[in-house]
């Protein structure tokens, strides 16, 4: 297991300056919590760690292997797996496809046996199927495996990209705001289970807006503001910070 | 019995043919590229067959072979460029592909004929033929269905980001899909070569182009039988509206326009969505029903 490490990280699109400089580490076996202000650039952060954005400068390093200009797909087979803040499923699919999705960096029949749905390609597909079967059975969403992912209601839609991004079995897994749209239960619930995937040896990055959810759940905790680093420690340090009071509150 | 099927063989030959066409365009839209090379590459296999055969007399079954070969191999090229486009102008380039295979095939007249094309090609495929290349086709889309090929196809046209954040290699995926789909594009040329007696390059056109799409919109880009069932209907219309024939491409152009704008998911999978819809409903009121008498 090995920490990702985001060194001197920036984004500039033109002159507006969406990163600046930014230092993290997000080290296996705890949940790292990254707060901010609206606009802050806390979604940048998530988009340039998983590739989809270039850096303008920087370096992001997984243990000794550089993902600087690592394409996304590679990124995802290095170990690393994201939600998104507005959630992005396979709508037309059903459930459990979408959860199926999430296999993709562990399967390895032959690209013959697939075209042909030689024994061995279609003996993976069952597998799979069963894993996702029993992710689905795990969240208690077995009622909707069938159920197309686009028509379901908003928690349940948080739950089903959550599993799909956990059915990859990342080593590092990089939460963009998972509980948006859920209520004080089922965030505690999912809060749960963060922490226990956190136990067993992954790297969490939880971006939230809720202070209070991240104080209970993370043991260190950034803050961004305007691109920039503003704080950073521990949670109940950081909220005192007069720096972040004035980004949250105003001055 | 017998002599419906011998008055009707024309049309049936003719079915068996464009479903497999229409199943390999299925094929690279299902995996999210926009293109309609698939005319060009057809053209590709039937002259490559026919004059493989016919100048150097090698046998038709060898030089289908090479035409799928042909194809396949083309495709690779073409997704070279094409991986950088999207959308509408994947369509756009591979368009004026077939405009480029066209002209060669115009041009070139030492080797292909020129417009007048190649005639006197022995007709070594059966109606038997035909069905069995159908059927090998249907096994290979519906086998691409089943397995991990299948599944990042879906996920690449649904969303690449998505399917990128997955591990999935859009363009590694989408160049299997083209491949695959001008191996077989190429192959039905060279069924169709060696169906027709002759073949001349007007034939693989802008016409042949719509014709091919046209299946696969009215039909569906879901189900493997989407296509084949959109072939069989536009193929069925002029003979079962006779009277109509004389404005056959008026009626076409009318049931395009009706089927895209009420239904634009294609006759079959409309169908089959509309039953999978019920079955969900159903087993949503059982759930109701389960929990409520669970209820005390």
């Amino acid at each position: 297991m090995s920490t990702l490490v985001l060194d001197q990280v920036s984004k500039h699109f033109g002159g507006v300056v969406a990163a600046e400089k930014v230092s993290m580490q997000i080290p296996p076996g705890r949940i790292t919590g990254l707060i901010g202000p609206n606009g802050a650039g806390k979604s940048t952060i998530v988009n340039l760690i998983t590739g989809m954005m270039s850096l303008t400068a920087g370096t992001i390093r997984l243990g000794d292997r550089d993902l600087t200009t690592t394409s996304p797909h590679e990124i995802s087979r290095a170990g690393l797996a994201r939600t998104f803040q507005n959630i992005r499923l396979f709508k037309e699919a059903p459930a459990i496809d979408n959860v199926m999705g999430g296999f993709h960096r562990h399967e390895d029949s032959s690209l013959l046996a697939s075209i042909l749905a030689l024994p061995s390609a279609r003996a993976e597909t069952r597998r799979i199927r069963a894993r996702a079967a029993e992710l689905l059975e795990r969240f208690n969403m077995t009622r909707y495996a069938s159920f197309p992912a686009g028509g379901l209601a908003y928690g349940h839609q948080r739950r089903v990209e959550f599993m799909r991004a956990l059915a990859s079995q990342p080593n590092v897994l990089l939460l963009d705001e998972p509980v948006a749209g859920m209520n004080d239960v089922e965030a505690n619930e999912m809060g749960v289970i963060f922490k226990q995937l956190a136990a067993e040896g992954m790297a969490v990055l939880l971006i939230e807006h809720n202070m209070r959810f991240v104080t209970r759940l993370c043991e260190y905790v950034y803050v961004l503001d305007g691109g920039r680093l503003i704080a950073e420690g521990e949670p109940k340090k950081v909220i005192a910070d007069p720096a972040v009071i004035a980004a949250y509150l105003g001055t | 019995m017998l002599q419906l099927f011998i008055a009707y063989q024309p049309l049936i030959d003719l079915f068996l043919l464009h479903s497999g066409l229409a199943l390999a365009q299925y094929l690279v839209l299902r995996a999210g590229v926009f293109s309609v090379a698939n005319a060009g590459l057809t053209a590709i296999g039937a002259y490559l067959a026919a004059g493989l055969t016919l100048k150097a007399g090698w046998p038709p079954a060898l030089t289908m072979v090479l035409g799928a070969v042909a194809g396949m191999l083309v495709s690779m090229l073409l997704s070279l460029p094409l991986a950088r486009l999207r959308g509408v102008y994947q369509a756009i380039a591979t368009l004026a592909f077939v405009q480029v295979v066209l002209s060669l095939n115009v041009y070139s007249e030492s080797l292909t004929g020129g417009a007048m094309g190649m005639n006197g090609i022995p007709k070594v495929v059966s109606t038997w033929t035909l069905l069995i290349a159908l059927a090998g086709t249907l096994y290979i889309v519906w086998a691409i269905n089943q397995t991990r090929l299948g599944r990042a196809f879906d996920a690449i046209r649904q969303d690449e980001t998505v399917a990128a954040s997955l591990g999935t290699s859009v363009r590694y995926y989408q160049t299997v899909a083209f491949a695959l789909s001008g191996g077989i594009a190429g192959f039905y040329g060279g069924l169709e070569a060696f169906h027709s007696y002759s073949i001349e390059p007007s034939r693989f056109g802008f016409e042949f182009v719509v014709a091919i799409l046209s299946y696969v919109v009215l039909g569906g880009r879901r189900s493997i039988w989407g296509p084949v069932v959109g072939t069989a209907v536009l193929l069925a219309l002029p003979e079962l509206a006779r009277p109509l024939a004389e404005y056959r491409t008026l009626v076409y152009g009318l049931i395009m326009v009706l089927v895209m704008g009420y239904l634009p998911r294609g006759v079959y999978d409309t169908f089959v969505e509309y039953l999978y819809r019920r079955r969900i409903a159903r087993m949503d009121r059982a759930a109701m029903a389960q929990s409520q008498g669970d209820a005390p």
